[in-house]
């Protein structure tokens, strides 16, 4: 009689006002989409984006208990997301030297119909820069988020995150002054 | 892009380029499946607040998010609008200044982004074991053997009676259906503690059934008593209480009918139209239960008494008298946590005979005893 006792007790001694599922069904209708967008935005790859996005809602649910707060399961969602994309995008890196042409990234034909030249020549330009410059503008301008949201959410300084964004900046505007 | 603020221009020209892009990119939808695997993965501790459907609930939690997302509010799947907008417009409709439309934008009908444009083969493969939700509930498994929680009311002390009840467990051993059966116990069988006493006599359950979101039991006949809204409510907590502790699961909402059809009111009080969710432990149980031993038991003389209580500053006093010599051992034990439901233990040397354990909480305001569990056992 103790052994189920001892087991079924964890379960009625935790407290939460929601559930892990509540919190997933809210948290997912109000931020799934700009999840898997923001994660497109950095891999450049909507299906791969989908993956790492779901992935990091299973791993939300799975830790409810800890994260309890949306706040925070927002913040934690938004790290997960970034890295995984971050680290998905260096092995792709690896995997473009070794096969220059076979970008995920290239739009499909009907996609591309759909993009105003302003969004291109933006979005053209980003990909030249270096991974961790283009995630700090991402989160910047797509996610609004603030310098120390940034260095949180990526695990560097925000001296680091400053100064990221100062050569993102310069290079962008010099690609873009040139084609405008 | 020559004009006088051109870090302004810049900025803007950022926000508005990655959010067209964004915009341009809209996923399936994927709850099922994160879903399906999250539960593939663990069962979540956590649990739902009183008498929130699952649906209602979402939409609560959701809105409430919603106030405070860190993402471009435009982003929410709710307030879409505005991306299809044409180029000419896209900025105002954002509350940007419209001077600052650039005069470079093509006059490509504009980023539409709709459903449509995204096939559905992109979802990843990684979803794949995710079943379409069942129509109709799936019996549950049967077992030869499992031990399941019973939930019964019991009196509390020092309070006004009737709305007093709260939620004490039993353990019982069924084989079959789990839920069934303990729900059969619940509504026919008489506690074996006298202290703990059920509202459900006189119902007869049919079967239990789950499909992917919500757990049916359905009664051949329901109580037919008139509740007090009070009373009401944790009786049918003691139902839900009792069917997701058989279940092994916390967070399905329980959906009850009555020969298959939902039902208006439950004791005159509940709601029934809709799934039932499982209220707050601290709202339903008891502050304090004697979970060993168990009414009747017979031990030897050294006596581990183990329990579960919401204790202030985690204390919990306990009695033990004998019932035929009147010696009586008083005393107290912390549990682990304070505040919180959270184990206690102690041990004691009892002399041979029927003895009765009370553990009990005290009021801080008042000293007086607020919650109690009590035991009678035979010591050897």
């Amino acid at each position: 009689m103790a052994q189920p006792a001892v087991v079924y007790e964890e379960c009625v001694t935790h407290e939460s006002s929601w559930d892990a599922d509540e919190a997933l069904t809210a948290v997912y209708t109000a931020h799934y989409t700009s999840l898997v967008r923001l994660g497109s935005l950095l891999l450049r790859d909507t299906g791969s984006a989908e993956e790492i996005v779901q992935d990091a809602f299973v791993a939300m649910h799975g830790r409810w208990h800890r994260l309890r707060d949306p706040h925070k399961a927002l913040a934690y969602l938004r790290t997960a997301v970034v890295n995984r994309c971050r680290s998905r995008q260096r092995h792709l890196v690896v995997v473009d030297k070794h096969t220059p042409k076979s970008l995920p990234d290239e739009p499909s034909a009907e996609q591309a119909v759909l993009r105003t030249a302003e969004t291109d020549r933006v979005i053209e330009a980003m990909r030249t820069l270096p991974e961790k410059q283009r995630t700090v503008m991402v989160l910047r301008y797509y996610g609004d988020l603030s310098e120390a949201e940034i260095a949180d959410t990526m695990g560097i300084s925000r001296g680091s995150v400053k100064s990221h964004a100062a050569r993102a900046t310069k290079s962008l505007r010099q690609l873009l002054e040139q084609n405008a | 892009m020559n004009d006088q603020n051109p870090n302004e221009q810049f900025d803007e020209l950022m926000r508005r380029a990655l959010r067209d892009e964004a915009h341009r990119i809209e996923p399936a939808d994927a709850l099922p499946e994160i879903r399906a695997r999250a539960h593939a993965q663990r069962r979540p501790v956590a649990r739902r607040p009183w008498l929130l459907t699952a649906g209602v609930a979402a939409l609560g939690t959701a809105a409430a998010i919603g106030a405070f997302t860190v993402f471009n509010g435009n982003d929410n799947t709710a307030n879409d609008g505005d991306a299809v907008a044409g180029p000419g417009t896209t900025t105002s409709a954002t509350g940007v200044l419209p001077s600052q439309t650039p005069s470079v934008v093509s006059p490509t009908p504009s980023p539409v982004p709709t459903a449509a444009t995204q096939p559905p083969a992109t979802s990843p493969s990684s979803a794949v074991k995710t079943a379409g939700p069942t129509d109709r509930g799936v019996p549950e498994q049967s077992v030869s053997s499992a031990v399941v929680p019973v939930y019964w009311l019991g009196q509390q002390v020092g309070v006004p009676k009737k709305s007093a009840a709260k939620l004490y467990r039993t353990w019982a051993k069924v084989s079959g259906h789990p839920a069934e059966e303990a729900v059969r116990i619940m509504t026919t069988k008489q506690p074996e503690d006298p202290d703990y006493y059920s509202v459900w006599r006189g119902a007869a359950v049919n079967r239990v059934t789950r499909s992917d979101d919500v757990v049916t039991v359905d009664f051949k006949q329901l109580p037919k008593t008139d509740l007090d809204p009070d009373l009401a409510r944790v009786a049918t907590q003691q139902l839900i209480y009792t069917v997701q502790g058989a279940l092994q699961d916390d967070t399905t909402s329980i959906q009850v009918t009555q020969a298959g059809r939902a039902v208006q009111k439950l004791f005159g009080q509940v709601d029934t139209s809709t799934p039932l969710g499982r209220a707050q432990a601290a709202d339903v149980q008891a502050l304090v239960w004697i979970t060993s031993p168990s009414q009747g038991a017979v031990t030897g003389s050294k006596v581990t008494v183990e329990g579960t209580a919401s204790a202030f500053e985690a204390t919990v006093n306990y009695q033990l008298t004998n019932l035929k010599t009147r010696e009586t051992k008083k005393s107290f034990t912390n549990t682990m946590e304070g505040q919180k439901f959270s184990p206690f233990a102690f041990s004691v040397l009892l002399t041979p005979g029927q003895w009765q354990i009370e553990a009990y909480l005290i009021s801080d305001a008042d000293g007086s005893v607020t919650n109690t569990d009590s035991k009678t056992i035979l010591v050897k």
